[in-house]
């Protein structure tokens, strides 16, 4: 077993160094790659401005404290993107019929899947978001003790695996519907965005939706509250403990689901 | 002239065709787009709370001016993609179209339309017919404002598709477009005002976005519909949309003589 383990670790790790090398081969589409997506973000950043500069504060959240609440999930969006962005493509590979390689190694199809891409163009991703914390923790007079900054890490942490299982149980559709990208471009973002404002504007019905069944509520919201010492009306602040928690869980759930498509999974074609 | 048109209409309908095929493709899109109006509805009530008008500007036009805004986003977004058109330059796939005896650009503008009607028939007419009798927005009051809406409408419409597919060939340069479709995405995103209007800009931001074309995209159809833009305004933007749309349309044309002339394809 630990045997196994750790042939499949060295096998990841070959394998992610090839595809690190492969992103590098092209410079300028490998800066580009990161500076364009740092620039989508400072855009959505400055919308943020804009939408606050005349109205001053979303749901009693000023400008920084929701820029601070969009940067802590874009920055464990940006280690989700490093390690499982690329199973939105998923459904190419049924279609084209170029799944089946992943089945017939000696390694496990899940793991074989997630290794073949380690995507740098995430540093676009950590640029922007470690730079908009750093200048809201500056803005905001921010001191955290210990245990906030552990509960900011976890929040990252958390937050990789319930973006990160997300992905998964949309690439785990293609199984049944061969459509994933499709999915993930047109429903996920914009689901996604939801997010980026604090969820104490939202109807009950969202926010309940948003923590016990996508839990997006544990990646930034819940945590902020904590980190800003904010308080909501609809949430006991303590509940951005559980971050990693609720993230294994909802991790674990999903990569079920995935396993589930996997075995109903049946060669495209004749 | 006839025959030409007939041609192009052929386009039109297989696309149609080809846009009803793929049903699901519209039923995701629309979801996504009723969630984008979701989150922008709430965003601008909580933003509203408590306050009577801001600017000049109340709740209710806001939300009317969020529903046409997400309207038309949808309609534009059934055209072909900016990274489909980029993909086809890389691959090589444009080579073919070249060889045919149709003018590109123009081949383009009625494939869209095709899956424009499809989807603008079967997706946002129902539902914004449901969604505009619940929520009452402001409406176009009389005849000609009316009228002058759809025409600022299919303005806007043309200054987009001319200013995404010069984006889209300049991939004939690039070869790697990272970088340019994220400033497109930018512009039209923030300086079309197609989810703040340019009224809430800081005043120097808003005279930035007053000189550029991207506001004749949905500020302006948008501002007619809910009736901020009247009278002399009116006519002003409809104005800067057409001169807007010369300017692009005759930048897009450039552009593609000159792609035309240095075309690389990779590979054999």
């Amino acid at each position: 077993m630990l045997k196994s383990w750790l042939r499949g670790m060295r096998m990841y790790f070959y394998m992610i160094g090839v595809s690190i090398r492969t992103q590098l081969q092209y410079r300028y589409a490998f800066v580009m790659n990161i500076l364009g997506w740092a620039m989508t973000y400072a855009g959505t950043a400055i919308t943020m401005w804009v939408l606050l500069y005349s109205f001053g504060a979303i749901g009693g959240w000023g400008f920084w404290e929701v820029l601070f609440l969009f940067a802590l999930s874009v920055l464990s969006w940006g280690v989700c993107v490093v390690f499982f962005f690329h199973f939105r493509t998923l459904d190419q590979f049924i279609v084209q019929g170029t799944f089946d390689r992943f089945l017939v190694r000696p390694i496990h199809p899940f793991f074989h899947y997630m290794s073949m891409k380690f995507d740098v163009g995430a540093f676009g991703q950590f640029l922007f978001s470690i730079a908009a914390v750093a200048l809201a923790y500056n803005k905001l007079n921010l001191h955290w003790y210990m245990g906030q900054w552990l509960v900011f890490f976890g929040a990252v942490v958390g937050g990789t695996l319930i973006q990160g299982g997300l992905i998964i149980a949309i690439s785990a559709l293609a199984f049944w519907t061969t459509r994933s990208e499709q999915v993930y471009w047109v429903v996920m973002w914009p689901a996604k965005s939801l997010m980026n404002y604090p969820l104490s504007i939202y109807p009950k019905v969202v926010q309940l939706l948003v923590t016990f069944v996508l839990p997006f509520a544990f990646v930034n919201y819940l945590p902020s509250l904590i980190l800003l010492g904010k308080t909501s009306d609809s949430y006991p602040a303590y509940l951005g403990l559980f971050s990693i928690l609720v993230g294994i869980i909802f991790f674990w759930l999903c990569f079920q689901f995935w396993m589930l498509g996997l075995n109903r999974y049946k060669s495209a074609g004749s | 002239m006839i025959g030409t048109l007939r041609m192009y209409g052929v386009f039109t309908r297989k696309s149609f065709q080809r846009a009803a095929a793929y049903r699901f493709d519209a039923w995701t899109r629309i979801l996504g787009n009723v969630i984008m109006l979701f989150l922008w509805g709430v965003i601008w009530y909580a933003l509203y709370r408590g306050k009577g008008s801001v600017e000049n500007v109340t709740f209710h036009s806001m939300l009317s001016y969020i529903l046409i805004s997400q309207a038309l986003q949808g309609i534009h977004g059934a055209g072909t993609p900016l990274w489909e058109i980029q993909e086809r330059v890389r691959t090589g796939d444009i080579a073919m179209e070249m060889l045919r005896p149709y003018d590109y650009p123009l081949r383009m503008l009625f494939t869209d339309l095709g899956s424009i009607l499809f989807y603008f028939l079967t997706a946002i007419l129902p539902i914004y017919t449901i969604i505009f009798l619940v929520f009452k927005p402001i409406m176009p009051s009389t005849f000609s404002q009316g009228a002058l809406f759809i025409v600022s409408v299919i303005l806007g419409y043309l200054i987009r598709y001319s200013i995404e597919l010069t984006f889209g060939l300049f991939t004939f340069w690039l070869v790697e477009t990272g970088g340019v479709e994220d400033v497109f995405y930018f512009s039209i995103s923030l300086f079309s005002g197609s989810v703040v209007p340019l009224w809430f800009f800081p005043n120097w931001l808003e005279h930035v976005a007053l000189y550029l074309p991207f506001q004749g995209i949905y500020f302006v159809p948008n501002s007619i519909f809910v009736g901020q833009l009247s009278g002399h305004a009116l006519w002003a933007g409809l104005f800067t949309q057409v001169l807007w749309l010369v300017l692009c349309y005759a930048l897009l044309r450039f552009v593609w003589v000159k792609a035309s002339k240095r075309i690389v394809v990779q590979g054999g």
